[in-house]
């Protein structure tokens, strides 16, 4: 959005804001995670989402409903035990007519699409669960936060108006959003990211760190932080 | 009423391409009428001058005779006239003389004359900065004799010149710098044009869209040759300044078969040839400075260089705030060039060279980051054509023999995995006959038309893009790591076209042209026959109707068509009907109607690919008034139009993206001494727009996928705005100095270019242009 500043230069003004894709003070779904996120023949996975709402921190959150979109006939692997979404992986048999159903190789993983919809806001989102192979979400480590070890704590506070540097040390197969209810915040998508918080922000609010990286995992980190 | 069709030529020794006919004899209250057939080749131009003729040329007239079976002898009268020059201006102290034994009389400081003779006599006229012509008393009033400037290398026929086509319109580069809004620059200028999409900002690769259909629709020209693109991507200049340029003609439709490859209509830019006195001129705005140089070379030989640079480059890091995400790491900057050199080398035979061409490069990031690959945009683009033509003319024959060659590189890269370069030359020859008969077959001024072109095009190509967006396609949600359409290697596509055309008058009222295009499409092996015909009828002195109807075609070679060879070429037949009156001399109203069927239109299958299931329609009507009168220059443009297009058979019809429903301009310009001072009112409807009605969230991927309601179903809101110019003109020492100010939107009414979304599209914003823009320069000339 800032960025239309220059073009306008030459070109058109861009004018009445809408919301940065780092603000969390927003109705939205962020991130939805299948724990592991691919899962051998057998094992299960669990689904959860982090949600943003306007005027709350962002929460975890099981969808409300949930259905499998892809591939046909696998609709079995889907199921609500004890609250939360799972999904278990078949037996390499039952998978074989997914992997022709979806042109794939012999011994490939197979890619199961689940639609989530979230009722208090009618979000959709979509995730997919790779079955017939293991492998599990992300870890970042390290996450430096002003300087601090980000893994050590749940709180930050900073000064307003200062930079405020957040750096993780992960390349470009990973995609990187740092996002914030408190604040401006600059470079979300770049491993090193850095916050502003200018007079009309918030001043309290939560920080938050998500990561996907190209396995279809992903993970995230909250803090609550301000700027008094 | 009686016409004489014997041709003649002007006395003016260096009116090299004007051949004067007296051909069109018409009793018009203004009395001239300047033709201008451009039957062929586009350079071809065989201008028909009627001067107030009526009755046969008094030089054809035999001497009287003492026979008793000869008439009797004409009856002496006294007869009044005026004399003007080819603007309109009177001309005073003109010597007239009659075959007769009567004396010379001199015009007034009007221009004005009486004398009395025998009706039929002819009537010699002359003045010292000008070359001699002919008129006949033919009455109590004769019509206006026009006199032609010595040393005129081009007659300025500026809006009094018959038009290509009905509904279409010329402007010569003074006209260009007097429209206010337009801050001297031909892209803004064409949206004065009715027909052309108005718009802040140019649409699509030519940056002008016609007639409700698509920018590649339409083909821009400079010299008779595409070229690559018109305007800088920034949006801010054309490729061609506007002193560059001799004038510029646009043809919304229903162009003659010597123009091709077009579904749409036809921008030609006529580059400016040197001048007989040598000048050198310097000019600075915020935008860019340029420099260039005219004069003679000896006798026979006359230059054009001129040569411009950015300076926005120097500006804009100045004024992006420090706050803003952004590394200007190549501010954007660009060169344009333009040479002309023309050299006489006989009395038949004319040379000329000319190249235009342009570099324009901007690379940033949007962030400070300098080594955040994933966040930058790079562009490079740089075309140069050269052209040599040879024009040949002799008596009814006349020729051109051209060849052009272009060098073109265009180089996009989008973050870390997308990217479009394409490199490659293009040539491209064109000869061109025409032979112009007083009469033949019994028919009257005969013009035949014939001409040949080949392009011949090889690009190196390298891209990974996503899947390209089509009209009307709505935008995909952005994903950066998206390269659906994938290509590396070299393509060939070769051209060719022949057409011929035939024009004739059956009756001094009525004349017909028909001609026939035949364009192969190599790379798809497509032959495709064009017939074109024209039916110009005058219904009264200076009121005359046209109608045209023909079939048109654009080959497959926009963004990725030109990869997949079953591609055929889009359709378009259209039928154009005008009228033009020319109550006054220096006023000219023109209105159109027209009706464009399009088929074959290209349009993406279910699987992703390209096809040719696509239909549509245009229509529309267009008003044009012209009005140049002493120190006045008035415009007023107005057109009315719908577009309408179905994608696939059986689905739901829908507006093009650039349907814009009312465009008005309304422009007047006043010169007097050393000030100039203009207006213009713009008002325009916003175009189509397809809105988001949400979105879903696909979480591996990161991306809000939109949700959209039936496309183009709503509309940006309609602008008008409010443009004034100032000049002010003065003499420093040798320089000739002028200083102007040019801004646009004064009164700051909000333009919605468009709307943009909120990344889950769950909010939308107005695009808007700039609420004022101001242009102000400098230029001196010595």
């Amino acid at each position: 959005m800032r960025t239309c500043a220059a073009f306008a230069v030459a070109l058109a003004a861009c004018t009445q804001d809408v919301d940065a894709a780092w603000e969390l003070d927003h109705d939205r779904v962020i991130a939805v995670r299948s724990t592991p996120s691919r899962i051998a023949s057998g094992e299960t996975a669990v689904l959860d989402a982090l949600v943003g709402r306007k005027a709350q921190p962002p929460s975890d959150r099981d969808p409300d409903t949930a259905s499998v979109v892809s591939p046909s006939g696998l609709d079995a692997a889907l199921a609500r035990p004890a609250g939360h979404w799972t999904v278990t992986a078949p037996p390499d048999d039952q998978l074989a007519p997914a992997r022709v159903e979806l042109g794939l190789a012999a011994d490939a993983p197979v890619p199961l699409r689940v639609r989530m919809v979230f009722a208090d806001t009618g979000e959709v989102a979509y995730k997919v669960v790779w079955l017939g192979e293991h492998a599990d979400n992300p870890v970042v480590d390290p996450i430096s936060l002003d300087g601090m070890d980000g893994l050590a704590i749940t709180q930050l506070s900073v000064a307003p108006g200062t930079r405020i540097p957040f750096a993780v040390q992960l390349d470009d197969s990973y995609n990187i959003n740092w996002l914030t209810s408190c604040g401006t915040m600059h470079d979300f998508d770049l491993p090193r990211s850095y916050l502003r918080v200018e007079p009309e922000d918030s001043h309290a609010g939560t920080l938050a760190l998500v990561v996907r990286d190209a396995l279809g995992g992903v993970v995230w980190y909250l803090w609550s932080i301000t700027a008094p | 009423m009686e016409t004489c069709s014997r041709s003649v030529r002007f006395l003016a020794p260096r009116a090299r391409l004007v051949t004067a006919r007296f051909g069109e004899a018409r009793r018009s209250r203004a009395g001239v009428t300047l033709r201008a057939y451009m039957q062929s080749g586009r350079t071809l131009v065989s201008l028909a001058v009627g001067v107030g003729l009526w009755g046969p040329a008094a030089s054809a007239q035999p001497p009287p005779s003492a026979d008793p079976t000869a008439p009797p002898p004409a009856p002496v009268i006294t007869a009044t006239g005026r004399v003007i020059d080819a603007l309109g201006r009177p001309v005073a102290g003109a010597t007239v003389t009659g075959d007769g034994p009567g004396e010379p009389v001199t015009t007034d400081r009007d221009g004005r004359f009486r004398v009395t003779a025998p009706a039929g006599t002819a009537l010699v006229v002359s003045s010292a900065r000008y070359a001699s012509a002919l008129a006949s008393v033919t009455g109590a009033r004769i019509d206006d004799v026009v006199l032609l400037e010595l040393g005129t290398e081009r007659i300025e026929v500026g809006g009094q010149a018959p038009t290509p086509a009905a509904g279409a319109a010329k402007l010569d580069r003074e006209e260009l710098q007097r429209l206010p809004g337009t801050g001297g620059d031909v892209v803004r200028a064409l949206t004065a044009m009715p027909g052309v999409v108005n718009l802040q900002i140019p649409l699509g690769y030519s940056g002008v869209v016609i007639r409700g259909s698509s920018p590649q629709d339409s083909k821009v020209l400079i010299d008779d040759f595409e070229i690559p693109l018109l305007f800088h991507p920034l949006g801010i200049r054309a490729v061609v300044p506007a002193e560059s340029i001799q004038s510029l003609t646009f043809i919304p439709g229903g162009f003659d078969v010597s123009y091709g490859r077009s579904s749409s209509g036809i921008v030609q830019l006529t580059t400016r040839p040197g001048s007989d006195t040598r000048s050198e001129q310097a000019e600075v705005s915020l935008i860019d400075g340029g420099l260039s140089a005219q004069g003679p070379i000896g006798a026979h030989t006359r230059y054009m260089f001129a040569v411009r640079r950015s300076v926005i480059d120097f500006i804009l890091p100045l004024v992006i705030p420090d706050s803003v995400d952004l590394s200007l790491t190549t501010v954007p900057n660009y060169w344009d060039e333009q040479l002309r050199i023309d050299h006489e080398l006989n009395a038949r035979w004319n040379l000329s060279l000319s190249s235009v061409g342009t570099d324009d490069v901007f690379e940033l990031l949007t962030t400070k980051e300098q080594d955040a690959g994933s966040k930058r945009f790079y562009t490079l683009t740089r075309f140069l054509r050269l052209t040599a033509a040879a024009k040949y003319h002799a008596g009814e024959w006349q020729s051109t023999l051209a060849l052009s060659g272009m060098i073109s590189q265009l180089n996009a890269e989008v973050g870390l995995y997308q990217r479009l370069n394409v490199t490659g030359p293009l040539i491209t020859p064109r000869a061109t006959v025409a032979r112009a008969m007083p009469a033949a077959a019994g028919l009257q001024d005969v013009v035949w038309s014939a001409g040949a072109e080949a392009q011949i095009g090889y690009s190196h190509v390298d891209l990974a893009i996503p899947l390209e967006r089509r009209e009307g396609e709505p935008f995909p949600a952005y994903d950066p790591k998206d390269t659906t359409t994938t290509f590396k290697g070299s393509v060939w596509y070769p051209d060719y076209a022949a057409w011929s055309s035939i024009a004739a008058s059956f009756d001094p009222r009525v004349r017909l042209t028909l001609g026939l295009r035949a364009d192969y499409f190599a790379r798809p092996s497509e032959l495709a026959l064009q017939p074109r015909g024209e039916l110009q009828v005058k219904l009264a002195e200076n009121l005359s109707s046209r109608f045209g109807a023909g079939g048109y075609r654009r080959p497959p070679e926009f963004q990725s068509e030109f990869l997949q060879k079953d591609v055929k070429s889009e359709h378009s037949s259209q039928l154009t009907w005008g009228v033009e009156y020319t109550p006054i001399l220096g006023v000219r109203l023109q209105g159109s109607l027209y009706y464009t069927d399009r088929t074959q239109l290209i349009t993406h299958n279910t699987d992703g690919s390209l096809g040719n299931t696509g239909r549509g329609t245009s229509k529309g009507a267009e008003l044009l008034g012209m009005l140049h009168g002493g120190p006045w220059f008035g415009w007023l443009g107005y057109s009315y139009s719908r577009s309408e297009r179905v994608d696939t058979p059986g689905g739901a019809s829908r507006l093009f993206d650039y349907d814009q429903t009312h465009s008005l301009n309304a422009a007047l310009s006043w010169k007097r001494g050393r000030w100039q001072l203009g207006g213009r009112f713009q008002l325009y409807s916003g175009l189509p727009f397809t809105p988001a009605t949400g979105s879903e969230f696909d979480s591996d991927r990161n991306l809000h996928l939109p949700l959209y309601g039936p496309v183009n179903s709503d509309r940006a809101p309609i602008h008008h705005q409010l443009d004034v110019r100032v000049d002010y003109a003065w003499t420093w020492g040798p320089a000739q100095m002028l200083i102007y100010l040019d801004v646009q939107n004064v009164y700051l009414d909000r333009s919605v270019v468009t709307y943009f979304y909120s990344y889950d599209y769950s909010q939308r914003s107005a695009f808007e242009s700039l609420p004022l823009l101001p242009a102000a320069g400098l230029r001196a000339v010595l």
